[in-house]
């Protein structure tokens, strides 16, 4: 027997066979017309993010009032700890370490710390904001007064953060957490739909392989994935003042790329699903782990460090850290390369693995 | 797993189809009994059989749908391992809706030109041949999910021929489809044949049965028998018979018989002459003068149920 031979034009054929541009704008037409024709999803796709985003906005903007203060308790302290309790505009965030407490302070997403390690209480401030800074040690020095012995032994550091209101930091996170739930929830149904309505069958039995499937899925919606962030950034920057200090574009790119792994996750999810009523079953299961542990809403270093790891294995951890990064920071694609984008790119190239081969070709 | 070598006496290459103890079961449930079947190329080969006879199951087995548990077969000449590979070539058009409610008849139909490699011109061109063919060009512009259920029958055989394939397989094509567009379809699937082109079919109704070249029967998943309509009526011992109603029962049956002709009393009471042939009518009445005569031809549902009888 001959060895097969791969010569360029085979190797064409069988790119061609299995890879086909044309195929795969077929599917993109098709669902880019499906699209079109669906005014409720097209409505939910652009506007609700809307909606979500200034509903965000007004019940966060009540509590920009409050102080948000990092607390890394070693013991020790419990009169001042208590003390700090009783303050009723502290917003206080318990942290793992010293330094987490210092790049939140750095991040803008806290306005200082205290740090009790025995007899030692350690104050971190932001630099940025005096007042803030002034009102911070006056409660200190408050809770420390039963124990007058100890009052002098407050070390202050100053850190240099900024000014930021709760929006800003909320913002970027949220335009990311608008694009991964409605693009999940649109292709899980789009692709139960396709095995429900028979269209599957049809496909398996046509020169369309998974993979051109998929991908014309993904060139087909992340047309309306573009639409989707750019009316949400709108809103995010215009109507809730949040900077934009990098590039759009940059902020763009890093929503497709979470967008793509929200739908090869939903053409992987739509298996498990035999009905739509299913799908919406799946909001708990993947959406809400998200919101509340992606720290999309409050810090990851203040999630309990046994769950934490869950933290580091979704991707809105990464999007939510990339986008504050460009936006608030103006940093570049290239960094938040590491390990932002790197996570994001993997956890996509998986679930479309994953996706493609649970398709699979034999239906029965 | 079906195994993919050949060598058996029938794997050659004027088979579309052929397969030998096809095995399947879903669960417990056998649906597929040592099933062998063999389909001529350029034929129309229907088959036939009763609700959940696995009709269905043996149409997805030959396109790659199902994994078989046993047996082996040859499609268009490849191991049904390799069956992808033809994809380009085979139409399928299956019995439960497979188009999208929500696009147009024309990009339902675009589409899976799309999906075929079908574009430019010739595309065009399919497509309003097609939709002529089905009677459907006025309507290209609505909703697949607004036609009426024979109307997306009709669109649903148009997007499965977009591509020219030389395998069909129909399941249930004509189901709610009027007796004159029927007509017409059939006429088009006898001039697919004549190209060359295999159809697979698979039909509740008798008439369109009769039209095919090869009926296969199917009971509880195996195959009953394979062969012309005419041929299965023989098989089933049945055949033509021209029913007379004499005034001289005895006296008529023994004159036909003496001439070597098989005789009956039937039903009425009349006598039932079985003929070879339409040519011996004509010597059968020359021997009698019936008051009335009827040809009786036997069904292909009587055969079906003698031999299920039988077997
Ligand atoms: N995917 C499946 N899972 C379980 N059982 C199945 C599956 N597909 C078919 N069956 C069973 O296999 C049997 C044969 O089904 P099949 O669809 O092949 O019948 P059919 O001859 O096409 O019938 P009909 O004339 O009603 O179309 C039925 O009992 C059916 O319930
Ligand atoms: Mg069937």
């Amino acid at each position: 027997m001959r060895p097969p031979s791969f010569s360029g034009q085979k190797v064409g054929e069988l790119l061609e066979s299995r890879y086909n541009p044309r195929r795969i704008r077929a599917v993109a037409l098709r669902v880019v017309r499906q699209l079109k024709r669906d005014p409720r999803t097209i409505g939910l796709i652009t506007f609700a993010p809307i909606f979500l985003m200034v509903l965000f906005g007004y019940a966060l903007s009540g509590e920009m009032s409050g102080i948000h203060l990092g607390v890394v308790d070693h013991g020790g302290q419990d009169g001042l700890r208590s003390s700090l309790q009783g303050e009723k505009d502290f917003d206080l965030l318990y942290l793992g370490s010293q330094s987490d407490a210092q790049k939140l302070i750095s991040d803008g997403r806290l306005q200082g710390a205290v740090v009790m390690d025995g007899g030692a209480v350690r104050l971190l401030l932001d630099a940025s904001s005096p007042q803030v800074s002034d009102r911070i040690q006056a409660a200190v020095i408050q809770g420390l007064r039963p124990r007058e012995a100890t009052a002098g032994q407050v070390d202050v550091r100053y850190v240099y953060g900024y000014d930021l209101e709760m929006m800003d930091s909320v913002g970027p996170a949220v335009l990311g957490l608008v694009v991964f739930f409605f693009t999940f929830i649109t292709t899980t149904i789009s692709f139960l739909r396709e095995r429900t309505q028979g269209t599957l069958e049809k496909f398996m039995v046509s020169p369309l392989s998974r993979t051109e499937m998929v991908s014309g899925y993904l060139l087909g919606f992340s047309l309306f994935t573009v639409i989707q962030s750019a009316t949400t950034m709108l809103v995010v920057v215009f109507g809730f003042g949040v900077p934009m200090n990098g590039s759009p574009l940059t902020a763009f790119a890093i929503i497709l790329l979470l967008g793509a792994g929200a739908l090869v996750l939903g053409a992987l999810f739509s298996n498990f699903a035999s009905s739509e009523f299913q799908v919406v079953q799946f909001i708990p299961i993947v959406i809400l782990p998200q919101v509340v542990l992606s720290g999309v809403w409050w810090p990851l270093q203040s999630i309990p460090s046994f769950i934490r790891p869950i933290s580091y294995l979704l991707p809105l951890t990464y999007s939510s850290d990339a986008l504050r990064m460009v936006m608030l920071k103006g940093a570049t694609l290239s960094q938040v390369l590491v390990p932002d984008l790197l996570f994001l790119g993997g956890f996509f190239l998986v679930m479309f693995a994953a996706a493609t081969a649970m398709l699979r070709r034999e239906v029965g | 797993m079906a195994k993919d070598d050949d060598g058996g006496r029938a794997f050659d290459g004027r088979y579309a189809v052929v397969a030998e103890g096809l095995q399947k079961s879903f669960g417990q449930l056998r649906v597929l009994k040592d099933l062998s079947v063999s389909i001529p190329r350029g034929t129309t080969y229907c088959l036939l059989g009763p609700n959940g006879s696995g009709k269905t199951t043996l149409i997805r087995a030959i396109v790659g749908l199902i994994r078989l548990d046993g047996g082996r077969m040859q499609v268009l000449g490849q191991p049904v391992g390799q069956v992808g590979r033809l994809y380009p070539r085979i139409g399928y058009m299956t019995q439960h809706r497979a188009l999208y409610p929500d696009l147009t008849l024309q990009e339902n139909m675009e589409f899976f030109a799309g999906l075929y490699g079908v574009m430019g011109q010739r595309r065009a061109d399919r497509i309003s041949d097609l939709l002529e063919m089905v009677e459907l060009t006025e309507h290209r512009d609505r909703l697949a999910g607004d036609l009426s259920g024979g109307m997306y029958q009709r669109l649903s055989l148009a997007c499965t021929l977009i591509h020219e394939p030389e395998l069909l397989l129909l399941d249930e094509p004509t189901v709610g489809i009027d007796p004159l567009l029927r007509q017409a379809f059939w006429e088009y699937f006898d001039g697919l044949a004549a190209g060359g082109v295999t159809i697979i079919i698979t039909t509740h109704l008798m008439d369109e049965a009769e039209r095919c070249q090869v009926v296969g029967f199917m009971r509880g998943g195996s195959m009953l028998a394979e062969s012309s309509p005419e041929a299965l009526k023989r098989l089933a011992g049945l055949f033509t018979t021209l029913r007379l109603w004499t005034g001289d029962l005895e006296g008529d049956r023994a004159r036909l018989e003496s001439r070597g002709y098989e005789v009956r009393v039937g039903a009425g009471p009349a006598l039932e002459v079985v003929l070879q042939s339409h040519d011996q009518i004509k010597a059968v009445l020359d021997q009698v003068q019936p008051l009335d005569v009827r040809l009786v031809e036997p069904s292909l549902d009587q055969a079906f149920l003698k031999l299920a009888e039988v077997r």
